[in-house]
């Protein structure tokens, strides 16, 4: 059925802007022209700003250790306007964005969290669907 | 199995609304925070706009009218603007950074000789202006594009909840109740059918 | 990438951009000229940003409407107040916003 179609295009399209590779935080700060690729080509660029703002949060031992951009995961299973953060060092970032103190693996965030993580870091932080 | 197919399909379509209309929630906390900023920017450019045809007005009245034109058609012409994009889910929009935009009254390029202050402040004032300008630009253009994205997202979602699930459900339900009908009619036939060889016995 | 940036404009809104250094600049007469120059901003391979005063966008009317859905990414068109400050009744993004919230509160009342 030609629904079905335009469903499986839908959510194929859905993490369509994530990039083929992100690139480690001692490499966005160190280049010229920070930026990551997406798969259809298209380019996607960090603000400097924020990864001066990352870069103060971050020990620079664990530069090389932060991917970005950060993943913001949707899951529907954890309900809707959730969304987890995964990572010792993403984690620290999204606390410290969100005035918490938090040294967990993981945690879940939720809207007025989310929307303040978007404003602070635009660039650095993207939306991951998880379709599977 | 054609019921197993449809409940497949029904789960698709479940998992496939469920995410969309996160997409959908997500696109707008973007767009809200887009049109906060175009609200802050426009405020400033038009403040600052105002100012610039002001400071032209007195040019035009202190330097003369042929010779602020004269200034404009001699002025160095190399302003220009950096222009990357970002993503934002299945979306591509502008951010932009303008290039050489405020710049040192030797710089601009009109003789020195026979001008005046007032033409230095309105080419001071437009200057600033663009910046504000470009800024400007930058937002409203991405604004437009997510509010396209939401939009096509919303239709989505709505087409998913209020007309394909609700379809895909009734499907499943009618189907599953015939089955259940055929059933009990083929056992009770077979009932009937057993009864009637043991009426023989 | 580096781009260039033009105007659309009056005379004297005109006079005011190269002041500031813009090089692509195009005085308003007449409106199949004005459209012509806009088609030929709109397919240009350098120019990223075209200013144009409210006031001649609206004299273009639906020929402008059209050409701003269906352009490409770039140029990024942004239309901007004159001298006189003349500004078209229906703020086009204020509508947007009306259409997007105003939906937006349909959806989730049904969650």
């Amino acid at each position: 059925m030609s629904t079905d179609r335009i469903l499986q295009f839908e959510l194929a399209r859905l993490n369509a802007h994530l990039p083929e590779q992100r690139i480690t935080l001692k490499d966005a700060l160190s280049s010229s022209n920070p930026q990551v690729v997406a798969k259809d080509g298209s380019k996607h660029k960090f603000e400097r700003v924020e990864l001066e703002y990352i870069s103060k949060i971050v020990h620079a031992d664990d530069w090389d250790k932060l991917r970005l951009p950060i993943l913001i995961a949707v899951n529907p299973k954890l309900g809707r306007g959730a969304a987890e953060i995964s990572g010792e060092v993403e984690v620290k970032v999204i606390s410290q964005v969100l005035g918490k103190e938090c040294r967990d693996r993981e945690i879940v965030i939720y809207r007025p969290e989310i929307a303040v993580v978007r404003a602070k870091l635009p660039t650095t932080t993207q939306y991951f669907f998880m379709v599977g | 199995m054609e019921l197993l197919k449809l409940r497949q399909r029904v789960t698709l379509a479940q998992k496939g609304h469920d995410l969309l209309r996160e997409k959908m929630d997500a696109l707008v906390i973007e767009f809200f925070e887009i049109v906060r900023k175009i609200g802050i920017v426009r405020a400033k450019t038009m403040q600052q706009l105002s100012s610039a045809y002001r400071s032209l007005s007195t040019c035009f009245a202190v330097q003369g009218t042929i010779e602020t034109y004269q200034a404009a058609r001699e002025a160095k012409k190399e302003v220009g603007v950096d222009i990357s994009t970002r993503h934002i889910m299945g979306i591509l929009v502008p951010t932009i950074e303008a290039k050489l935009v405020e710049r040192h009254a030797l710089a601009r390029g009109y003789g020195m000789y026979a001008t005046s202050s007032a033409l230095d402040e309105a080419s001071r004032d437009f200057e600033r202006a663009l910046g504000d300008l470009i800024k400007l630009a930058e937002l409203e253009e991405g604004a437009r594009e997510i509010a396209l994205e939401l939009e096509k997202t919303k239709r989505r979602v709505n087409a998913l909840e209020y007309v394909i699930l609700p379809n895909l459900k009734s499907m499943v339900k009618f189907i599953s109740m015939r089955l259940d009908e055929m059933e009990r009619e083929n056992f009770s036939r077979l009932k009937r059918i057993k009864a009637m060889f043991e009426g023989r016995e | 990438m580096s781009f260039k940036i033009a105007t659309i404009a009056d005379a004297e809104t005109a006079a005011g951009f190269a002041l500031a250094g813009v090089q692509d600049v195009h005085i308003h007469e007449r409106k199949e000229g004005t459209l012509a120059k806009l088609d030929e901003l709109l397919v240009s391979k350098d120019v990223g940003i075209v200013f144009i005063t409210y006031r001649i966008a609206e004299e273009l009317g639906f020929e402008f409407r059209r050409r701003i859905k269906t352009k490409k990414l770039l140029p990024v068109v942004l239309r901007i107040p004159d001298k006189t400050g003349w500004l078209p009744k229906v703020d086009e993004l204020h509508e947007i916003i009306r259409r997007t919230v105003g939906a937006e509160i349909i959806v989730k009342g049904g969650s």
